[in-house]
């Protein structure tokens, strides 16, 4: 048996080398044939992820985007307005709602004061509400964009809007456009993560971390907490590692045959895929096994390994990035505070919510620095929109509840090029709409490309006749916030 | 909303494209003397070589340096010389600054873009296609039919020789995928290598052209176009019933319908004179755009963009163009205007349908037809039997026992009844009036403007009192009518991308000025000239093109091929290239055993992995079908677009929200997962290994060989049996030693196996079915 194995292999091997020589070389040749670097074809598809350089050198080299799903109010969490005090319980001014489209509030509203407090943390005199405790005392190395404003107020398409420029579902997410821009530094794994928490997916569903019209390899790959991380990245029941390994080089053997025949360069591409993919089968479960982590890192981040978290997401961003990760995208879904009822409303739901999020976030952006990362690591935290001033009060709710509110909401960015321990724009002072400095979805998207050294208005794809980018035809980098 | 597109060049800087800059002030105000016909002064402006010739007094255009430049000095009116134009208004300062920056800039001037100049109307695809002579070829005896003289013309132009044709085996598996999308069994292709008559290629050939399969598999590029899903799209995504739809479209191809009833039973079936409830049906085309249903949606927004999406998706379909452009301004390259845009929308303004909240797909009120469902139908008959056998008993004291079983019965019915209506289109009997909108804006309305085609091409055939009562029927037969140069063409590329892998233009969404240029712009023509003189006749061009030589090559390539051809677009060999999504499943079922013959119904749900429908406000769960159910063809699988079936997306196909003309073609890790460990694949392995045990033979060798061929229909060669047993060898020995490995592989998630197979021999045999399942040449359509 062993000699017979071993003269096969050594059959299998001459005859390689023997009728392989073009074979060998069409192997090279594919990455020198590549015409387009971009292209969607299998022998473009290995060379589409390869390291890229940016168009000016870029202070961040990655990111972590955490997108809060639902929407947090940012009237309860950043946003302090000591006028709604005042002015709680009373109608909102006739002329503020003249000609508005609320998703769900009817008639007049009335003002509505959070029913939690604000104090002033840190160097940089943050305002920060008392459901942010961890935050609060990281608040020099974040900047607050407390002018956000977005032109959607329903779920799907507010989010799509932020992480592919269009409120319609079919274009690129900004992952994709990083991955395609910069590619991957990682071989190993996927340049573009995707992890969610907090019961389901986000309202936008996969079409969020969708390629659109760019090739499919940089689509974001959702890693799962639950069965397999990546889709069948396990063997199957009854497959060991040995019999894989065994499988694998039959494919591998019987693959080459065929490519001394065929000789057809995009074989050789599917077998380095289908090594990649072995590879992965190992990097994947070792990147998410938590467990090895030191006890200190557990309670810092409030992890507890097995359990479908944001603290093991947020853990587990951090690992992608030590593993050269680019585009790392959170997903916590729970934030649309409409006070129907007691797990949704301002005065127990927002705390679960905040409770959930509040350490592991700040975690996350402490060992990021610890470890000499946040410089080149952005990181970004938001939702899709903000919440309205008034108490939504549907259906006559005595839960405290604020409506969808694309006018005016709060999104902070920490490290990798961007100022920390400030506060830029502004409300009015019923936090209705923006005073000063407004950032519109667009001008966020503009910033982060600009962060990572990509110019968004260069970043281009060309389909059905047009070049495509994130920001559509708009977008404005803030620069007052960059370092 | 507004999707503008961005024009760097109108901006103070920004690089000056030729085409969309230059060119149109050439044409406005140059061309009219310095021409081909007039050159006036030797000076032509209208092509590259002559322009950067120049004329009597010397060179006219200095790259790089516009004060030099005699173009400028004449512009300018500098110098002696009369300022140009002489008998037109001179540039404006905008232009004559364009056309300097653009000197700067290294006048870059494409010799594409040459014979554009005169007149858009020109730009090929505009004019139409008239029959050309066939080339006269050295290769003439390698010629089986027109295809092959054009193919052949431009090889040897290139010094290339086309390549001898494929073995009958590859030949059998590759027309059976392109034809039925499904590989022979065994039996017909042994039935195929006997045949010593002349015509047995084509004997096969129309074999599978007459096959059910058939409609099935050209159903699945027809269905990308159509956006065909079984959800409603956007948050709630709600599930809705379009499979009527989808069963109609299967059944027009297998009938044979010419394509130009095709269209027009898709574009206005509703409004054909004594429109029956399958050409309603077949109206499904245009409701399979998406329904938002969240909270506080504007209704007349979303219509709109329903509009919208029709608009665009009927001119990508037919017309090969990029209307969408002009939905903001006028098209930059191509004559479209956006007046055409909304006059094109008018046809689709006046539909009555509620597409937002409270949308309720079920509703067979307003819009909705009701289809009949066989499934239905027998649990009505099956509930009145049994009402009328347990008569005496319901009217008894103990009548639970007889309730809960009429209850349970009527609990399947609600269920078939909910799958038994779908959405049309219902033309208002009062139309709307259609506006032009500015900018594209939702709600900035401009001028109203009445149902009409593109102002540039050919007129509408009908001429009726007033424009006001063209309708969608009027531009469905304009659509199709042989005046149109668009349609054939456009529809043979794509017929031709389904078995190259590419169009012969390439961009098959796009014909325009910005499209790829046909790499063969005659054979397009003549293709496009036989289809309408072929009327239509869609299974004739199928099998004018799986007879050609061309396509009859083998597909072997080699390194000096690679080096001068790496796409294959000369076509000095066969097409190779892998397999579509729903073909691979397919493909796997049907060497196993496992696939089911059953066609037509609601969608189905076969295994995938937990969690991944988990969607907000959302109650849905993807319960996995039953029996059979589980293995029918990948059309039938339930698409819900928020979350697709995974296998599908990891190969390449989209969540149908809009149309996809063309799935791009990738090659990554994921996929390897998928074909070596979904279940999707584990299962036809499992079933593959039962029939090797079973009836492959007595020998290794020949059960090795009877599983090379199930999978890659070819027989193995030595050293690939070899292989194989060797593989098979090892693992038996494996799973001998591991019982429950081996319990747990030969079972492969079919259920335990019948009591008289081996497991640890099943185990070794699903190894080794696996392995073959993930060949690249399995894969792979060679």
């Amino acid at each position: 048996m062993r000699h017979q194995d071993e003269m096969l292999k050594a059959l299998t091997r001459r005859q390689l080398f023997k009728r392989c020589t073009t074979g060998m070389g069409t192997i090279a040749l594919a990455s020198l044939l590549n015409e387009d670097l971009f292209a969607a074809t299998p022998g473009g598809a290995m060379d589409a992820l390869s390291p890229r350089q940016p168009h000016f050198p870029g202070k961040a080299k990655r990111i972590i985007y955490m997108h809060m799903a639902g929407a947090p109010s940012q009237l309860d969490l950043f946003d302090h307005k000591p006028k709604l005090v005042e002015f709680n319980g009373k109608d909102v001014p006739a002329e503020l709602i003249k000609n508005e489209r609320f998703a769900f509030i009817k008639g007049t509203p009335k003002c509505l004061a959070s029913p939690h407090t604000f104090a002033r943390h840190g160097k940089s005199g943050a305002e920060i509400s008392s459901l942010l405790p961890h935050l609060a005392t990281v608040v020099d190395d974040v900047c607050f964009i407390k002018s956000m404003h977005t032109d959607h107020f329903n779920h799907a398409p507010a989010q799509l809007f932020v992480h592919t420029g269009s409120q319609l579902q079919g274009r690129p997410s900004m992952g994709s456009w990083m991955t395609y821009g910069l590619g991957s530094a990682n071989k190993d794994l996927p340049g573009f993560v995707v992890l969610t928490s907090g019961g389901v997916q986000p309202d936008g569903g996969p079409a969020l971390w969708g390629n659109g019209f760019l090739p499919s390899v940089y689509q974001g790959t959702q890693f799962r907490s639950q069965g397999d991380p990546v889709l069948f990245v396990s063997n199957p029941n009854g497959v060991s590692p040995q019999v894989r390994r065994e499988s694998l080089d039959a494919i591998g053997d019987l693959n080459r045959l065929h490519l001394a025949k065929a000789q057809d360069p995009e074989i050789a591409t599917r077998i380095a895929q289908y090594e990649l993919a072995y590879r992965m089968q190992t990097t994947v479960p070792e990147l998410m096994d938590i467990a090895t982590e030191p006890k200190a890192i557990h309670e810092m981040y409030g992890t507890e390994p097995g359990k479908t978290s944001f603290a093991n997401n947020c853990l587990l961003a951090r690992r992608l990035v030590e593993r050269g990760v680019r585009f790392i995208q959170l997903y916590h879904w729970g934030w649309d505070s409409h006070g129907t009822n007691p797990n949704d409303d301002l005065v127990t739901g927002l705390p679960k919510r905040c409770k959930e999020t509040d350490q592991p976030a700040t975690a996350l952006l402490k060992d990021l620095k610890d470890r000499g990362l946040l410089d080149e690591t952005l990181v970004i935290w938001g939702g899709e929109f903000g919440r309205t001033p008034m108490n939504e009060a549907r259906g006559g709710s005595k839960f405290l509840g604020r409506d969808h509110h694309p006018h005016c909401f709060t999104v902070w960015m920490a490290g990798g090029g961007i100022k920390g321990g400030m506060s830029h724009g502004s409300t009015d002072e019923l936090g209705y709409r923006v005073a000063e400095d407004g950032v519109h979805v667009h001008d966020l998207q503009a910033t982060i490309l600009h962060c990572m050294g990509l110019d968004h208005t260069k970043l281009t794809y060309r389909f059905q006749g047009r070049d495509f980018r994130l920001t559509d035809v708009f977008g404005k980098v803030v620069e007052k916030i960059l370092i | 909303m507004a999707a503008v597109m961005a024009w760097p060049a109108l901006a103070a800087e920004g690089p000056v494209v030729f085409v969309r800059d230059i060119q149109p002030i050439l044409k406005q105000s140059c061309i009219e003397c310095h021409d081909a016909k007039k050159h006036k002064a030797s000076l032509r402006l209208d092509n590259q070589k002559d322009a950067f010739r120049g004329g009597e007094t010397g060179k006219s255009i200095l790259p790089g340096h516009s004060k030099d430049s005699l173009l400028m000095k004449r512009i300018r009116g500098e110098g002696e010389d009369d300022r140009m134009p002489v008998k037109k208004p001179p540039l404006t300062e905008e232009q004559t600054a364009l056309v300097a920056r653009w000197i700067d800039q290294g006048a870059t001037w494409p010799e594409t873009a040459d014979g554009k100049i005169a007149a858009v109307e020109i730009h090929w695809s505009y004019v139409k296609p008239t029959r050309p002579a066939l080339p006269k070829v050295k290769h003439a005896d390698w010629v089986r039919n027109g295809i092959d003289a054009f193919i052949a013309e431009q090889l040897e132009k290139e010094g290339l020789d086309p390549s001898p044709e494929a073995s009958r085996e590859t030949l059998i598996r590759r027309v059976s995928l392109d034809l039925i999308g499904l590989p022979p069994t065994l039996a017909e292709v042994d039935a195929f290598l006997a045949d010593s008559s002349a015509n047995a290629y084509e004997k096969l050939v129309d074999r599978l052209l007459a096959s059910p399969h058939y409609g099935e598999r050209w159903a699945r590029p027809w269905l990308d176009l159509a956006r065909y899903a079984d959800s409603n799209g956007f948050e709630k995504d709600a599930v809705r019933s379009m499979w009527p739809f989808r069963d109609w479209v299967i059944n027009a191809l297998n009938q044979n319908m010419g394509f130009d009833e095709f269209t027009i039973k898709q574009i206005a079936g509703d409004l054909l004179p004594n429109a029956t409830l399958q050409d309603r049906i077949a109206t499904g085309f245009h409701r399979n755009t998406m329904i938002n249903e969240e909270g506080g949606v504007d209704q007349e927004e979303y219509r709109y963009y329903t509009v919208v999406d029709r608009v665009n998706t009927t001119a990508t379909v037919w017309l090969g163009s990029t209307m969408a452009c002009s939905q903001c301004h006028n098209h930059k390259y191509d004559p479209f205007t956006m007046k055409d845009y909304y006059r094109l929308s008018a046809f689709f303004n006046s539909t009555n349908e509620k597409l937002t909240k409270g949308a309720d797909p079920h509703d067979a009120g307003s819009k909705l037809t009701v289809v009949e469902s066989p499934e239905a139908k027998r649990l009505e008959a099956e509930l009145a039997k049994l009402k009328e056998t347990l008569k005496a008993e319901l009217a008894g004291p103990t009548s639970k026992p007889a309730k809960d079983q009429i209850a349970a019965i009527q609990k399947q019915l609600d269920a078939a009844r909910q799958f038994n209506s779908t959405l049309v289109m219902v033309e208002m009997h009062k139309p709307r009036e259609t506006h032009l909108h500015v900018r594209g804006g939702f709600l900035t309305l401009g001028e109203t403007v009445t149902p009409n085609v593109p102002a540039f091409l050919p007129k509408l055939p009908t001429t009726r009192p007033g424009d006001a009562s063209l309708s969608r029927l009027d531009l469905a037969k304009w659509l199709v009518s042989v005046e149109n140069p668009l349609t054939a063409r456009v529809t043979v590329n794509r017929f031709w991308e389904s078995y190259f892998g590419r169009g012969i233009v390439e961009t098959s969404e796009d014909f325009g000025m910005q499209g790829s240029r046909p790499t063969h712009p005659e054979l397009l023509d003549w293709l496009a000239v036989e289809f309408m003189e072929r009327h239509w006749d869609m299974k004739a061009m199928q099998k004018l093109i799986v007879m050609s030589a061309t396509y009859r090559q083998d597909s072997r390539t080699s390194p000096a091929l690679v080096e001068k051809d790496p796409s294959n677009k000369l076509l000095a060999r066969g097409p190779r290239f892998r397999l579509e999504a729903e073909m691979l499943r397919d493909q796997a079922l049907k060497a196993s055993g496992l696939l089911s013959q059953k066609m037509d119904g609601p969608s189905v749900y076969p295994p995938q992995p937990d969690g991944i429908w988990n969607t907000p406000y959302s109650g849905e769960r993807w319960v996995e079908s039953s029996g059979d159910d589980r293995y029918r063809r990948g059309i039938y699988t339930f698409l819900k677009r928020s979350s697709p079936y995974p296998m599908f997306t990891t190969f390449d196909a989209t969540s149908r929200e809009s149309i996809c003309t063309r799935r791009t073609r990738t090659d990554t890790p994921l996929q390897a997962l998928t074909t070596l460990n979904d279940p999707a694949f584990i299962q036809p392995a499992a079933a593959l290994a039962r029939a090797v045990v079973r009836g492959g033979g007595s020998s290794l060798n020949d059960k090795a060989a009877f599983a090379f061929r199930r999978v890659l229909v070819r027989a193995p060669e030595a050293g690939e049996v070899d292989r194989l047993i060797l593989l098979y060898q090892r693992e038996l020995e494996h799973y001998q030693k591991d019982a429950k490995a081996a319990a747990a592989m030969a079972n492969g998630g079919l259920g335990n196996p019948p009591a008289d197979l081996a497991a640890p021999e099943l185990a070794a045999w699903t190894v080794v079915s696996n392995v073959l399942m993930n060949l690249d040449e399995t894969l792979t359509k060679g």
